[in-house]
């Protein structure tokens, strides 16, 4: 082994080869990822039914806000954000904490069980909830034997219901999954920390608010982008739950780009136009965030 | 230096690794192309068509292929199972990107998407206009849902026309019979639903919410639509479309008609006896007859007819598909006789499929045949194939226009909003707006 390898310096090899091992990949996330997205922000410019598509500017951004239904589309999304984020991770939190317990008997099975329900398939639990709340499906049923009910109550077909019940299938479908994240971060926590604050005569309350919430910051940060991220661009649930009913009234911008793109006459300009907006959104309330949360600095 | 070859040999095999995954990946889908591509030419003698229906559709296709092997017998099919979706997202994807090589030589439209197909992407579909396929043998509402612009486009299959199933059981206890509900109108069928409703508790009809089926086929009966002649919405001023509008929110109040929130649900209302009947497309039938337990039991008869509107009559059509020839087909010839002398010119054929499937044509001379008067002792013994056919022929044509899905979606949400209380002429004006939005306009 002679010439011109030799001149390399060791940081300068393991540099090359750390190059190595990352251009495959690098390759094909610009290929497979980042190349399509530029085409969609190109295409989101453009306006025309299916091939014919002219260059409109910035006239599919101007229109999204007139279009009545993809505002309501928003406010949905918005309305699920707000109500359904804050809810779920107070609720893995709370989860976590209380199988964090090392006293804490048949800890593994109650951790699956919580956690199955992310195992499930959207599409099927969607449908699932939709049979449960049907109007002679089994939550009627259980209301008119308790006598609560006379008649069953259609909760699909009124808009406050029809919410609600997305907002509790998402609450159940996602809370386990978050809740793993806390339980990693709480096996950070050193426990004779917890055993201190005992000994000083700390209240769970005050040991939840002071002590474990601070140090999972960082995972609740994590979390939080990632739920925002998951509920604006929440699609499963609106097609296979609601379908977008009664009245638009649980539509969500994703289902009703999928309309526009596959159900109606097809508008891919405008389409790609929405979907940029979904990505600014998740962008601004990530970095928003990221400043509310990240207390490093 | 060791660790270095190593660290180069590692990249290097996962960089090939890699390329031969990617190279194989490419290699196995040039095959797959390939080997549509031949289909797509059917060496001589071959088509693949796509369609979604094995007990219906498909089973047809293969009986044409058998029908038409007599007299070529080196035809051949390949019938591939696709779903309706399916085909739409396939079709879209393909005709969008240019490359229609993964079309097949024939697929089954919805006859609803038909003029938003052709006419989005026009040079996906094969006009079929001169080439000897005989399309006046069919019926004439059925093939305007597949003429673009004066050509036709698709070969019409099956048969949409409205029935009304009513279960004779449930409207003996009440005192009426099928007869009572034949030729009526909607101010009639809602007295004698409030009755049947006290009298039995069994409402007479049953919804998809947020759907507007019934919407669309109350508006064909009296010839009305969505759009007007130049395919503009004309949903305002629209006394026809006022009309449904407050008899259907009319049904919803009186109990006569209960919505429900998805299909099986829907099917559950018929087959569990929670309603005495039904109002669809007649190849509703098919469901209605997996309750075998209900046997005898059911009758058919025409739809009611809206009181005011000028053109009413007891006849509409709901769904329906047609058969339609791609671009991509290589020996066009070959796919205008098949369709020519199957679908378009047998009527043996039609005999063959009709009491296997149900299949009920739109080819006028088929409705002649004896099979269809057969009785059927599902539906009390009575000819049903026969009168539907019959109803086929009566059938307002009526114009679907480009921006359909988009017009019926917002009517569908106007009628959701009627029901729940809000004022028509506001929810008909929105629903205008909604459409003239998608259009540009």
């Amino acid at each position: 082994m002679s010439g011109p390898n030799k001149k390399l310096t060791l940081s300068r090899k393991q540099n090359l080869s750390g190059w190595a091992f990352l251009t495959p990949a690098a390759i094909l996330i610009a290929a497979m990822s980042f190349y399509p997205m530029f085409r969609a922000l190109i295409l989101s410019f453009k306006t025309g039914v299916g091939l014919n598509m002219k260059w409109a500017g910035t006239y599919n951004y101007v229109r999204m806000f007139q279009d009545a239904v993809f505002m309501q589309a928003l406010k949905n999304n918005f309305i699920y954000l707000i109500f359904q984020v804050p809810i779920m991770l107070v609720l893995a939190l709370v989860l976590a904490s209380l199988l964090n317990n090392k006293d804490l008997r048949f800890k593994g099975f109650f951790r699956t069980a919580i956690f199955l329900p992310c195992a499930t398939s959207l599409v099927s639990y969607a449908v699932i909830f939709r049979s449960l709340f049907a109007v002679d499906g089994l939550i009627n049923t259980v209301l008119i034997n308790t006598g609560l009910l006379s008649t069953g109550y259609n909760f699909l077909g009124h808009a406050t219901s029809a919410r609600i019940i997305i907002i509790l299938a998402l609450i159940w479908r996602w809370t386990g999954y978050n809740m793993v994240f806390y339980l990693s971060g709480l096996q950070n926590i050193e426990y004779s920390i917890y055993e201190a604050a005992k000994i000083d005569g700390a209240s769970p309350w005050q040991v939840f608010w002071k002590m474990t919430v601070p140090l999972l910051r960082p995972t609740i940060l994590l979390t939080a982008i990632m739920s925002t991220n998951g509920t604006l661009q929440l699609f499963d649930e609106s097609v296979n739950l609601t379908n977008g009913g009664p009245a638009n009234a649980t539509i969500t911008m994703s289902h009703y780009i999928y309309n526009m793109s596959f159900k109606y006459v097809p508008n891919f300009g405008y389409a790609a136009a929405m979907s940029y907006l979904i990505l600014i959104l998740v962008a601004v309330l990530a970095f928003l965030q990221m400043k509310a949360g990240d207390k490093r600095d | 230096m060791r660790k270095k070859v190593m660290a180069v040999l590692v990249a290097a095999s996962m960089v090939l690794s890699l390329t031969a995954c990617g190279g194989s990946g490419d290699s196995s889908s040039n095959n797959t192309e390939g080997k549509t591509e031949t289909e797509a030419a059917g060496g001589e003698n071959e088509l693949t068509v796509w369609c979604w229906d094995p007990a219906f559709n498909m089973y047809a296709m293969e009986e044409a292929e058998k029908e038409y092997q007599k007299e070529n017998p080196d035809f051949k099919l390949n019938i591939v199972e696709t779903p309706w979706a399916d085909v739409q997202t396939k079709l879209t994807t393909a005709a969008s990107s240019g490359d229609l090589s993964s079309l097949p030589d024939i697929l089954l439209m919805q006859d609803n998407a038909f003029q938003k197909n052709v006419i989005s992407y026009p040079d996906a579909f094969a006009d079929l206009t001169g080439s000897g396929i005989d399309f006046a043998s069919f019926a004439g509402a059925k093939t305007a849902y597949s003429v673009v612009e004066g050509k036709n486009y698709g070969v019409p299959f099956d048969n949409g026309a409205v029935i009304a199933c009513y279960r004779t059981d449930i409207l003996e206890q009440a005192g009426y019979t099928v007869d009572d509900f034949t030729d009526i109108s909607w101010s009639e069928y809602i007295k004698i639903g409030k009755d049947v409703l006290e009298k039995t508790g069994k409402p007479l009809l049953s919804c998809l919410s947020g759907e507007s089926d019934l919407i669309v086929m109350m508006l064909q009966s009296a010839g009305a639509s969505l759009f007007d002649e130049e395919g503009n919405p004309s949903m305002v001023d629209n006394a026809a479309l006022k009309e449904v509008m407050d008899t259907y929110a009319e049904l919803v109040k009186s109990g006569v008609l209960v919505e429900v929130n998805d299909w099986d649900q829907y099917i559950g209302t018929m087959t569990n006896s929670t309603v005495a009947g039904t109002i669809n497309g007649c190849w509703i039938m098919a469901s209605i007859q997996t309750a075998e337990d209900q046997s005898g039991k059911w009758a058919i008869t025409n739809m009611p007819k809206l009181d005011k509107a000028a053109d009413a009559t007891n006849y509409s059509n709901n769904g329906g598909s047609s058969w339609a020839v791609t671009t991509n087909c290589k020996n066009m010839e070959l796919a205008e006789d098949f369709l020519a002398k199957t679908f378009a010119g047998s009527v043996a054929f039609y005999e063959t499929i009709l009491p296997a499937s149900g299949a009920i044509a739109t080819y006028s001379p088929a409705a002649k045949s004896d099979v269809y008067s057969e009785p059927q002792e599902f539906f009390g013994g009575a000819p049903v194939y026969a009168q539907i056919s019959e109803f086929a022929s009566k059938v307002p044509s009526n114009n679907t226009g480009v921006y359909y899905y988009e017009a019926r979606d917002a009517v569908a949400t106007a009628v959701t909003n009627i029901v729940a209380g809000a004022d028509v002429e506001t929810e008909i004006a929105a629903a205008e707006d909604t459409v003239n939005f998608a259009m540009g306009k």
